[in-house]
């Protein structure tokens, strides 16, 4: 096992009187797809707000290595190593292609206080956000404005930016969804080849994909979390499978 | 690919070379303008264009890069100038521009910086009211401060302080032609450094603040240090116009930061088109030539300043600047293919 690289302990958040995350403890392994998955509304993304800073829990804990970051804002985390992509797609939409993937490899090799020098002398930040365009097949796309792309390489680039930010743990909400079946295949890949250098969390919709590739999934309804455990466990758990994956066979 | 990249780079620095050629050309014009000009009057006129057309751009540098939007922009301009102002009537010493320039710039700095640290932790549109709400503060206490800024009178008189090197001296601010060198000389700088800053690193992160707030933040900006910042820079640029102003008119007045003056600077950045930083001086020149033309046809000018703009808005609403950039894209791109 690897070690634990991020972990809750008993998550709450509430709005008004409704617990849209209830008690969730989650461990995350370091290089391993932990993926999350339940059905629309089961708190997913309210559970990502949470561990990323978007959100305040209303109780609970979240740690990073064991250090306590419950109430880090959103650019520390990112500065620690968590960045997160977005399930709607939250992109610089009047920059180029490149400049987007720029900025958030800017963010992470500095340089943003250099006030009197040009984007172009970054040769670091430049070279990494050339090969992150790479990984997620947009280098020919670079000098487009990011408005004008299509809705699979949108979805692609907000991958990017978050992989350019060179994250220990990533949170994908969604990744692929929206894509077609090549993109979401090559997508699938990728992530898959990520997770060998950092620990991803995935919330997916896709049961199949989530399925053939994660190391671990927890599984999430109303809040809870009702299993956890290696794909081949919550392929067999009844609870599960009456409930998210069907009842065919 | 090579034959095509080395025509791309032929058409590019075919251009580069019309675009300074043209800079070259605008320099050369600005520079013989006093002798063209028939009399003080337009000179004067032209050189306020050239303070007003900084203080648009310096709000470009917050609405159009920042995506910060400021009511009352004028305001930090009226502090600087109050304070050179003031500076000048009653500390008994030679009037000096060396003391007085950077004591304005200085002082709108330093209440632009917790009001703007105050200002950053609101959204957007909280933040536009605060600059309301900040400017009107500003405009009451020199209304009622009397004794020291004349009130409703505002201040006339001011000492006109040399422009000295060294023991060399340029001249006296107070001549309308040396004062109109001197001041395209300081906007001139003002807008290559501003537009340096604008396309350094710093100035990326300011876009992408504009572009997406949220995401900014969650890619690792701390984004409130990021947009105090803009609008520090953003304030000192309109210090410097407030710096200049009291050396041009040796007055100053509580009009110039109430809020038809906020509005009006916030009309010659729209004209002008956002994010471009020129623009806004295009915008300048159209308000004030086109005040002082309608304003010698009729006293109620603002009725047809306000069609114009509304007419701009509707049918330009990237400005006049972004006009020009449109179709300069536009033949590129055909010249391209």
């Amino acid at each position: 096992m690897m070690p634990i690289i991020l972990n809750t302990e008993n998550l709450n958040k509430k709005f008004g009187g409704v617990s849209a995350v209830f008690d969730t403890t989650i461990q995350v392994e370091d290089k391993k797809l932990t993926a999350i998955i339940g059905p629309n509304g089961a708190g997913k993304t309210t559970f990502f707000n949470l561990v990323t800073g978007r959100l305040r829990p209303t109780s609970g804990k979240v740690f990073y290595k064991g250090h306590d970051i419950t109430h880090s804002s959103p650019h520390k985390l990112a500065q620690i190593g968590i960045c997160r992509t977005f399930q709607i797609n939250s992109l610089f939409l009047g920059l180029t292609v490149f400049e987007n993937v720029r900025l958030a490899k800017q963010a992470k090799v500095g340089g943003s206080y250099k006030v009197f020098s040009l984007r172009k002398n970054l040769k670091d930040v430049n070279e990494g956000a050339r090969t992150v365009l790479e990984e997620v097949g947009l280098q020919d796309k670079g000098s487009v404005i990011v408005s004008k792309l299509s809705y699979g390489d949108q979805r692609a680039l907000e991958l990017g930016i978050a992989l350019a930010c060179e994250p220990k743990v990533m949170l994908l909400d969604e990744p692929t969804a929206g894509m077609s079946q090549g993109e979401t295949e090559r997508l699938t890949n990728l992530i898959k080849e990520l997770a060998n250098s950092r620990a991803i969390v995935l919330v997916e919709h896709d049961v199949e994909m989530v399925m053939a590739i994660s190391d671990n999934i927890s599984v999430m309804n109303q809040g809870k979390i009702i299993a956890e455990g290696p794909p081949e466990e919550i392929r067999k758990n009844h609870l599960v499978r009456e409930a998210y994956l069907g009842e065919e066979d | 690919m090579n034959i095509e990249k080395s025509r791309e780079q032929h058409v590019r620095s075919k251009e580069n070379a019309i675009k300074y050629g043209f800079w070259l050309l605008l320099m050369f014009f600005l520079t013989l303008l006093p002798f063209l000009l028939p009399n003080p009057f337009y000179m004067r006129l032209v050189t306020e264009l050239f303070i007003y057309g900084l203080l648009a751009m310096s709000l470009d540098v917050l609405l159009g890069y920042t995506g910060l939007l400021s009511f009352m922009h004028a305001a930090y301009m009226g502090i600087g100038a109050y304070s050179v102002g003031i500076f000048l009537t009653y500390v008994e010493i030679p009037p000096s521009l060396w003391l007085s320039f950077p004591l304005g710039v200085g002082i709108v700095l330093l209440i632009a910086l917790p009001v703007g640290w105050l200002q950053v932790r609101t959204g957007g549109f909280a933040f536009a009211l605060l600059t309301i709400a900040f400017g009107m503060m500003y405009y009451t206490l020199v209304w009622k401060s009397r004794d020291i800024t004349g009130g409703d009178d505002g201040m006339i008189g001011i000492p006109k302080p040399d422009i000295t090197i060294g023991n060399w001296s340029l001249g006296s601010t107070g001549d309308p032609l040396i004062m109109y060198y001197f001041t395209l000389f300081v906007v001139l700088i003002c807008f290559l450094v501003t537009r340096r800053i604008i396309q350094s690193p710093f100035g990326a992160v300011l876009e992408g603040i504009r572009e997406n707030e949220e995401r900014a933040s969650f890619i690792g900006y701390n984004i409130r240090r990021f947009k105090l910042l803009g609008w520090l820079l953003a304030c000192c640029l309109a210090g410097v116009c407030g710096v200049l102003f009291t050396y041009l008119k040796g007055s100053v007045s509580p009009t110039m930061m109430d809020a038809t003056a906020g509005g009006a600077v916030l009309m010659m950045t729209l004209l002008g088109g956002l994010g471009t930083l020129w623009g806004p001086f295009l915008g300048a020149a159209l308000f004030i030539f086109g005040q002082d033309f309608i304003s010698t046809l009729t006293e109620h000018w603002m009725v047809f300043m306000g069609l114009a703009v509304m007419l701009l808005v509707l049918f330009m609403p990237k400005g006049i600047g972004g006009m020009i950039n449109q179709f300069l894209e536009k033949r590129q791109s055909t010249k391209g293919e």
